[in-house]
């Protein structure tokens, strides 16, 4: 990883990069908010369609207590990832499981263990922080660039690249599940099995991003790109694309801040987000001639 | 129809469907030739989107349902609505692209398929709608999109749930006459449910009225809607 950190720095040090960026933490959060960034992006677009944004903050929110969790089974307060990982796929999987069981609404089920899991979270955060730092746990609540380390940078390389493959492979089919159910199976696929696979790579990009977004504030790097490319996209393509290129001016920009002001990372990607999705709302008028978001402002 | 192969295309024998106790369907027998047009009608809540359901293997059910398909085997399936959220920007390229590639859309190659799809969207007369979103379609283009979709891989049961619903007399009309030719050109064999008498007069072989049990099975020649009505009425 030095290597790679020693050619940031030469760049910085030569002015081609900003000076902070001679410093190996933004060198890091650069990195990661550029692996991260186009992926949510992307990912995005599948949560908006198939209506997940609060089970993406429900997802964030379990982070608490897989942290906590994770502590408490011992794992060091900087590592702590059979406890998150863990603790919020079971999450994941249990509101895709109540779901495909049920007929009750997904907002409500989403409500029920979003409730249970923000108890669970308070209960286990008093029992932690009796033994640990609180500064060492807030990182993961609103996203520090200092707690971020490199074994964090590679757990999210390679998350990113299964997601990302997988992904790629399924998006056709994640599409045209959210759809419409009954078509789907008609052209052969099975959407119970999507969603279950869906959710388990949304889950682990959220989890694997909370180090530099945060745990509150997970659901913007998600929903917000997505939902800005939404109002101004012409079809599916332009739909991904807009979004991918929001999410990474988000987190790049909101990063480049962060490290200029004394403010975490993941409320600046926020903010610079949702500039993004009011500036994509103001334009709407002159790009989406044609397109399906034309009402009145 | 006059050199048509009359073996059944589909065969369903004794088919009972019960949900949380309910008996939605029972005993259902129905034999759909190929190369026929078939109707099943009935009024709302009869288990009829449920009996296209179990015949596509969506739903649990007892007795068997036979296919004895001689070509592609393949059953396309036009649903009666779609439920999704209309501010989606996917235009009709795009959802034609999602069912019959699996290079993900963002990234492939549209020009290629553009053609293909335009193709394929000129069977049921709609190449022109290939560039607007499905969320601005009204129900009469959709259907049309949706058919366009279901010949795709060339099927050999075509199954229609409410082709007419929410489409104004031209449109169906127009509708009447696809199917016609699905049937006439490439040996389509259809079932639909549909609830104009009318329309099953005028395009259907063959009508079977449901009501959790068949209460009448047989050729729409000679048929008297106002009895098949009554019979509604009184179940």
């Amino acid at each position: 990883m030095d290597f790679i950190y020693d050619i940031f720095k030469s760049w910085a040090a030569d002015g081609y990069l900003p000076a902070i960026f001679e410093h190996t933490f933004m060198i890091r959060g650069l990195l990661a908010a550029l692996i991260i960034g186009p992926l949510l992006g992307a990912v995005g677009t599948v949560v908006v369609t198939k209506k997940l944004s609060f089970f993406t903050q429900t997802i964030g929110n379990a982070a608490m207590s897989g942290v906590a969790i994770g502590l408490l089974l011992g794992e060091p307060v900087d590592g702590t990832y059979a406890g998150l990982y863990g603790f919020c796929l079971v999450v994941a999987l249990l509101i895709t499981f109540v779901k495909n069981r049920t007929r009750l609404a997904n907002d409500t089920i989403i409500g029920v263990v979003l409730a249970q899991v923000l108890g669970l979270g308070i209960i286990l955060m008093i029992v932690v922080t009796s033994q640990f730092n609180i500064h060492q746990i807030e990182g993961i609540l609103f996203g520090s660039l200092i707690t971020l380390n490199d074994n964090d940078l590679i757990a999210l390389t390679i998350a990113s690249l299964v997601v990302g493959t997988l992904f790629a492979f399924n998006f056709n089919r994640f599409m045209l599940a959210s759809f419409n159910r009954t078509l789907a199976k008609a052209r052969g696929i099975s959407p119970v099995f999507l969603e279950y696979l869906f959710v388990t790579l949304m889950t682990i990009m959220v989890v694997s991003s909370l180090k530099l977004i945060g745990a509150l504030l997970v659901l913007v790097l998600i929903v917000v790109p997505a939902a800005g490319a939404q109002l101004v996209a012409p079809n599916l393509r332009w739909f991904v694309w807009l979004s991918v290129i929001f999410s990474t001016i988000s987190t790049a920009s909101g990063l480049l801040l962060s490290g200029i002001l004394p403010v975490p990372s993941g409320a600046v990607i926020a903010l610079v987000s949702s500039i993004l999705f009011y500036g994509a709302l103001v334009s709407r008028p002159l790009l989406c001639r044609g397109g399906p978001n034309q009402g009145e402002i | 129809m006059s050199d048509m192969d009359e073996h059944n295309l589909l065969e369903i024998d004794g088919l009972s469907v019960a949900l949380r106790g309910n008996r939605i369907l029972e005993d259902i027998n129905l034999c759909v030739p190929k190369g026929h047009i078939h109707a099943l009608t009935g009024p709302n809540g009869a288990g009829k989107t449920t009996l296209m359901r179990s015949i596509m293997g969506g739903m649990p059910h007892k007795g068997t349902i036979r296919f004895l398909f001689r070509e592609s085997g393949r059953v396309g399936y036009v649903p009666q609505f779609l439920d999704f959220d209309h501010s989606v920007p996917i235009t009709v390229f795009d959802f034609l692209f999602l069912m019959l590639k699996k290079m993900p859309v963002f990234l492939g190659r549209r020009r290629a398929m553009r053609a293909k799809i335009e193709e394929l969207l000129t069977a049921t007369d709609c190449a022109h709608l290939i560039d607007r979103c499905v969320g601005q379609l009204s129900g009469g283009e959709f259907r049309r999109v949706l058919l366009a979709q279901a010949l795709t891989p060339k099927p050999e049961l075509l199954l229609l749930d409410e082709p007419a619903s929410n489409i104004d007399e031209v449109g169906i009309r127009h509708f009447e006459e696809m199917l016609l030719n699905l049937r006439e050109e490439h040996g389509i064999t259809i079932l639909m449910v549909c609830h104009s008498m009318d329309m099953i007069s005028r395009t259907c072989d063959a009508v079977t009225a449901v009501n959790r049990k068949i209460f009448y099975d047989g050729p729409t020649q000679g048929l008297d809607h106002s009895d098949l009505l009554q019979q509604y009425t009184f179940l």
